[in-house]
């Protein structure tokens, strides 16, 4: 599944990075898709069997969609964002 | 994706050509639109600062800021959050401001500043390239002002609040509020209030539909080659220089004139031309948007921005109340101090929030 996470700071996009590079994910940042947001962060969009390729979602990463044939398919959103 | 490229493309020429077309409605030369000159003049209106030449509550910022609320209200993208550094904001705007005001002008006007044939903005240009790379070096090194949080409705909507105070104020134009005396500088010219008011809603919508934003443009082409925003930036440079040149052609005002000297409220110091947006383009990086972004988000409710927003408008203060701002005579050296301290404020911030906040993560 191609999945694509956005984060409350760059820092966190390269941080997750990081992580999927570390488990051999398929992974790259990029500017934030108009219709998944209106701000204009960076992004990593991955491959992986699951949405959370590390233990628990990372602190700094705001949601996850799932990228479908139809658009995006939210999988994760973090509280009170 | 396509699309996107499309609509910010045409959003930019739009922009553009609405930015040249004030300046024949009444705005000062190259000045379209500028978000520091206007947010100054807006804070010398409120009697913040004793610049004479520089007071008028300009329509554009409130347009901006409401067209930006009124498009995110109908497609349920007004987002009351903040919390993200919000002391840190505030400085960070306080010294691009300082920045902008040593060059005369924010990245927005640079653009138009190039559009209508001035040369000096060449060095702006460069300064705030210059400034965005450094950013970026400390985004890539783990650079955060960490997340912002939801926020009630009323939190988000304050700053609308203001927004439409200043519309009642400027309107009512009572007398404690200052205007700039007709033919007394810049202040004094300006196109009809329900024109600029007008254009500021236009440009707000279609910059928070787009996300149309000075820095992103570079910042994104750099870090991701990425170059769907800085398609904006040149959509606008393209189109209000042709509306430039036909304006000078069909009128009898100049709209473009080429060259370094002379240009209209503009100095030639080259030097400063480059640090003055260098500081601009640093603290708009580590801030995540240039000026007119600041606005487009305040309007969908982020209270960052809006502080950020206060804190450009007190440095606007400070600028003309201890002799910070150029004029066409050139910078001074107050502002070559304050700008140097800018410079190394804002690089002390960077590295707080990119190698301490680390540590302490720890």
């Amino acid at each position: 599944m191609i999945y694509i996470a956005t984060f409350y700071s760059h820092f966190g996009a390269v941080h997750f990075k990081k992580i999927c590079e570390s488990k051999k994910l398929p992974a790259k940042m990029m500017p934030v898709p108009r219709n998944l947001s209106s701000s204009c962060g960076t992004c990593v969009q991955y491959v992986s069997d699951t949405a959370c390729p590390c233990e628990i979602f990372p602190e700094e990463m705001e949601q996850v969609v799932c990228v479908t044939e139809n658009g995006y398919e939210t999988v994760y959103r973090v509280e009170n964002s | 994706m396509k699309n996107e490229k499309v609509s910010i493309i045409l959003a930019g020429c739009i922009i553009g050509i609405i930015g040249s077309i004030l300046v024949f409605f009444g705005n000062p030369a190259n000045m379209g639109f500028c978000i520091a000159c206007f947010l100054r003049d807006t804070t010398g209106a409120l009697g913040l600062h004793q610049a004479a030449a520089v007071q008028y509550i300009r329509p554009e910022i409130i347009g901006l800021v409401l067209g930006s609320f009124l498009l995110a209200m109908a497609k349920k993208e007004f987002l009351p959050r903040g919390g993200s550094a919000p002391l840190t904001r505030f400085l960070l705007g306080f010294f691009v401001m300082v920045g902008c005001l040593m060059f005369l002008g924010c990245p927005f006007r640079m653009i138009l500043r190039l559009a209508g044939g001035d040369l000096n903005a060449i060095f702006g240009f460069l300064g705030f390239f210059g400034g965005i790379l450094a950013g970026i070096f400390f985004l890539n090194k783990g650079y955060t002002l960490k997340r912002t949080y939801k926020l009630p409705k009323a939190e988000g909507k304050a700053f609308i609040g203001i927004q439409a105070a200043l519309l009642i104020l400027l309107i009512a134009a009572p007398a404690f509020i200052h205007f700039t005396e007709p033919e007394g500088g810049p202040g004094a010219k300006h196109a009809a209030i329900i024109i600029s008011l007008a254009a500021g809603l236009i440009v707000g919508a279609l910059a928070q539909r787009t996300r149309l934003c000075m820095v992103g443009g570079l910042r994104d082409f750099v870090l991701f080659r990425e170059w769907k925003l800085l398609a904006g930036f040149l959509a606008i440079l393209i189109s209000a220089l042709f509306c430039n040149l036909i304006l000078t052609g069909a009128t009898s005002g100049t709209y473009f004139t080429l060259g370094l000297a002379g240009q209209p409220i503009a100095h030639t110091d080259g030097l400063w031309n480059f640090l003055g947006m260098l500081l601009a383009g640093f603290g708009c990086v580590l801030l995540g948007g240039c000026p007119l972004r600041q606005l487009i988000l305040s309007g969908e409710g982020n209270t960052d921005s809006a502080i950020t927003v206060i804190g450009m408008m007190v440095g606007a203060a400070f600028s003309h109340n201890f002799g910070l701002a150029s004029s066409p005579e050139g910078p001074t050296a107050n502002g070559k101090i304050a700008v140097l301290i800018g410079i190394a404020v804002v690089a002390v911030i960077a590295v707080m929030n990119t190698f301490y906040q680390k540590e302490e993560g720890k």
